[in-house]
């Protein structure tokens, strides 16, 4: 009995529940879609084991390259905008001392919403028929009369930039935060020594907000992989497969083609990446980066 | 005395609360539309409680989105309704293929369902030689037109490629679409479109022959076909003015730009008579419909392509088979039942592919449908009828159909590589075996 009792056991004891849960809604998931990715499975009825045919033909498939593409070009993008306008508006917002709360909120505000919301009102304001386009055509501007979700040479980009604006406020959020962990007095002997604001930000904000700014390349990164819903709402990976994403292409697989056993192999093969960036920061920490 | 009192009342009890007078009910989910499910209530839900005494019929609506999936992992539980729905036969093969749905052989010879419902619609439940799933709607695709505005501008309804080329360039003068018509919401739209050009160009013969494998998607004609159509909606912007505003409008959107005439026509399916009708019922213009017009000498001159829009079977683990088939043969027997539903529906759903004459059809049912009916009826009845790809065509060429004439539109393959693409899906889901029972010619 006494061994149960042990203080040692008891903090497992809390984190059991949360353990279990995890066990049957995310372990044992994730284990059966590894399995699932060497079968036939359609999602119903007998499955035959096919060894690796599921990733033999992955490799063969234009589209899910095309996705992975897209997914790597959606990161970058992810990686630089959003980071960079956060970054640059929240030292920015450092500076104001009155009226700070409501540009926060204001910029935060897209991210509170659901993104079907946020996927609505992009689309009505890109729609051929009630958008910003009729309103610039009824003063003789010939702009925006095409929805760019419709175009393949932008609609990547303008989901990437719908999901963006929802995103770059969250990051802002974050950066203020460990911003105002910076310690005032470097800013002060900074000022003494006559640096100007530019200098400030890059040898003492950078610098002391590096964790934060690592773990949101981190999640960025990670978050980049399965994305899913932006997409999916606004151009369902269309036209011809130009914004489609690894996320969509596997719900295609499986709920649209029955192709569950080769959909799964999709959903291994992120799954493997997603390994392969925790375990980059993992060495990154090894290595003495404060990640 | 008090004795005996108190034993009636324990006795009356008993039997009020026994199981012996409780119905047996049966279930059935169905995808949840707001305007239209309190008519499924109460003409056929009520209608077929108060006709007996010992089934109760309970329907539960579920959002479109996510019916497929929770009825898919109900079945795999072991649970589910007793009524199985799925959105047509190649859908409906994916639960037979799982031995997800009974064998209604020994129900069809009962109640004479062959007898009842027309033979195409039929055997499109009939898989490996038994029957399985049941008709619950037929559909079509036909073109719809404003018929005030062909009367004003004294245009014919077209019915042939050069007279819907030449009412598509007077249209066009007059700053108007040819068709209004969109994808956004609804992806596989485009196979309306595609079904439109294999049939009306190619012919239905030509894609029957393709459909049971005595032609290959590769040949001349098809790839014509959808080169023809490539050149409609790309070159020529015939849906909605361009590729582009055809991707980005919705449902509502093209219906709203026909009536307000921002086109001269619409291509679409039967079921949009509901909302046509409502569009047009506040505005001073008139609609019509016709045949889509033949676009090449191989298509007859006037054919309805076939389609099952909804498909029901029997869940194999259900307590109450029985029942559910009893109340399945009640509502393909009564024909009164079906009209009076459907027609409350603009005969746009429930609309069950029985023998109608024209006497069984009420007074206050729209004339136009009504035409629409008997045309059917009398043409399909004569042999020309085509085939929509979302009936006949199994789940992977089937998303194929649509998902990758965007690529074609795109100019990212060619109409060559597409329908090659095609055949090896066709190829494939033939050696898998989830080919769908093709009504012969």
């Amino acid at each position: 009995m006494k061994i149960f009792l042990n203080k040692s056991l008891i903090a497992w004891y809390f984190i059991l529940p949360v353990l279990l849960i995890h066990l049957f809604v995310i372990a044992i998931p994730s284990i059966s879609s590894l399995a699932l990715s060497l079968t036939d499975f359609r999602g119903m009825g007998k499955l035959n084991y096919i060894g690796f045919e599921n990733f033999n033909e992955l490799f063969d498939d234009r589209y899910f390259v095309k996705a992975v593409y897209h997914n790597i070009i959606w990161t970058i993008a992810f990686l630089t905008i959003p980071v960079f306008v956060a970054l640059v508006c929240a030292y920015l917002l450092t500076g104001i001392k009155r009226g700070q709360l409501f540009f926060r909120l204001a910029f935060f505000f897209p991210y509170m919403l659901a993104s079907v919301v946020n996927c609505q009102i992009w689309k009505y304001l890109f729609s051929p028929i009630y958008g910003i386009g009729t309103v610039l055509s009824s003063f003789g501007l010939d702009l925006l009369t095409t929805s760019p979700f419709t175009t393949k040479e932008y609609s990547l980009f303008a989901v990437a930039f719908v999901d963006g604006w929802h995103f770059w406020g969250f990051l802002v959020v974050i950066y203020l935060t460990g911003m105002y962990q910076v310690d005032s007095s470097l800013y002060e002997a900074a000022d003494i020594e006559g640096a100007s604001k530019y200098q400030k930000f890059r040898y003492i904000t950078l610098p002391m907000i590096r964790p934060v700014l690592v773990f949101t390349i981190m999640i960025i990164t990670i978050w980049s992989i399965p994305v899913f819903d932006y997409v999916f709402i606004l151009t369902k990976g269309g036209p011809a497969y130009s914004s489609e994403v690894i996320g969509t292409y596997m719900y295609s697989q499986a709920f649209e083609r029955f192709n569950v056993g080769y959909s799964s192999a999709i959903g291994t093969m992120m799954f493997f990446y997603v390994l392969i960036i925790v375990g980059l920061f993992g060495v990154l920490r090894r290595l003495g980066w404060e990640v | 005395m008090k004795k005996i009192i108190n034993s009636l009342f324990v006795l009356s009890f008993f039997f009020s609360s026994s199981a012996v007078f409780a119905k047996t009910q049966i279930s059935w989910w169905m995808e949840a539309r707001a305007e239209r499910d309190p008519i499924v209530m109460e003409k056929l839900v009520n209608a077929y409680n108060s006709s007996q005494d010992e089934i109760e019929l309970v329907i539960e609506f579920t959002a479109q989105e996510v019916l497929g999936e929770k009825l898919r992992t109900a079945l795999i539980s072991g649970g589910g309704p007793d009524i199985v729905r799925a959105a047509g036969p190649s859908f409906i093969k994916e639960y037979q293929m799982a031995g997800m749905l009974e064998n209604l052989d020994a129900y069809a010879e009962q109640y004479g369902w062959n007898n009842k419902i027309v033979p195409w619609a039929y055997n499109s439940g009939v898989f490996d030689g038994s029957l399985y799933a049941l008709p619950l709607t037929y559909e079509s695709m036909i073109m719809l037109y404003n018929k005030t505005l062909f009367a004003e501008n004294g245009w014919g309804v077209p019915t042939t490629l050069e007279e819907l080329e030449d009412v598509a360039s007077k249209a066009k003068a007059m700053d108007m679409n040819v068709y209004s018509y969109g994808s956004t919401g609804w992806q596989p739209t485009h196979e309306h479109l595609v079904g439109i050009y294999l049939n009306n160009y190619a012919g239905p013969e030509n894609v029957y022959k393709a459909l049971i494998g005595e032609k290959e998607w590769t040949d001349p004609v098809f790839v014509e076909a959808i080169e023809l159509l490539r050149k409609h909606m790309v070159d020529e912007g015939y849906w909605s003015g361009s590729l582009e505003n055809y991707y980005a409008i919705d449902w509502d959107q093209f219906h709203d730009a026909f009536s307000a005439r921002n086109a001269a026509m619409m291509t679409i399916g039967t079921w949009t008579f509901q909302r046509t009708e409502m569009n047009f019922s506040s505005i001073d213009d008139d609609w019509g419909w016709a045949p889509l017009p033949s676009l090449s000498s191989n298509s007859p001159d006037q054919n309805f392509m076939l389609a099952i829009g909804t498909s029901i079977g029997l869940n194999p683990n259900s307590k109450n088979k029985d029942a559910a088939a009893s109340m399945l043969n009640w509502l393909f027997s009564n024909k009164d039942v079906v009209i009076n539903l459907s027609n409350a529906l603009e005969f746009a759903e429930f609309n069950l592919p029985l023998y109608y004459e024209d006497s069984d059809f009420p007074a206050d049912v729209n004339p136009k449908i009504k035409d629409f009916l008997s045309t059917f009826g009398k043409v399909t009845g004569e042999g020309n009828y085509g085939y929509c790809t979302w009936a006949f065509w199994p789940a992977d060429p089937g998303v194929h159909i649509w998902k990758d004439m965007e690529v074609v539109w795109a100019g990212d393959i060619s109409v060559e590589d597409y329908m090659a693409d095609h055949q090896k899906l066709w190829d494939k889901a033939r050696d898998k075996g989830t080919t769908l029972s093709i009504p012969n010619r």
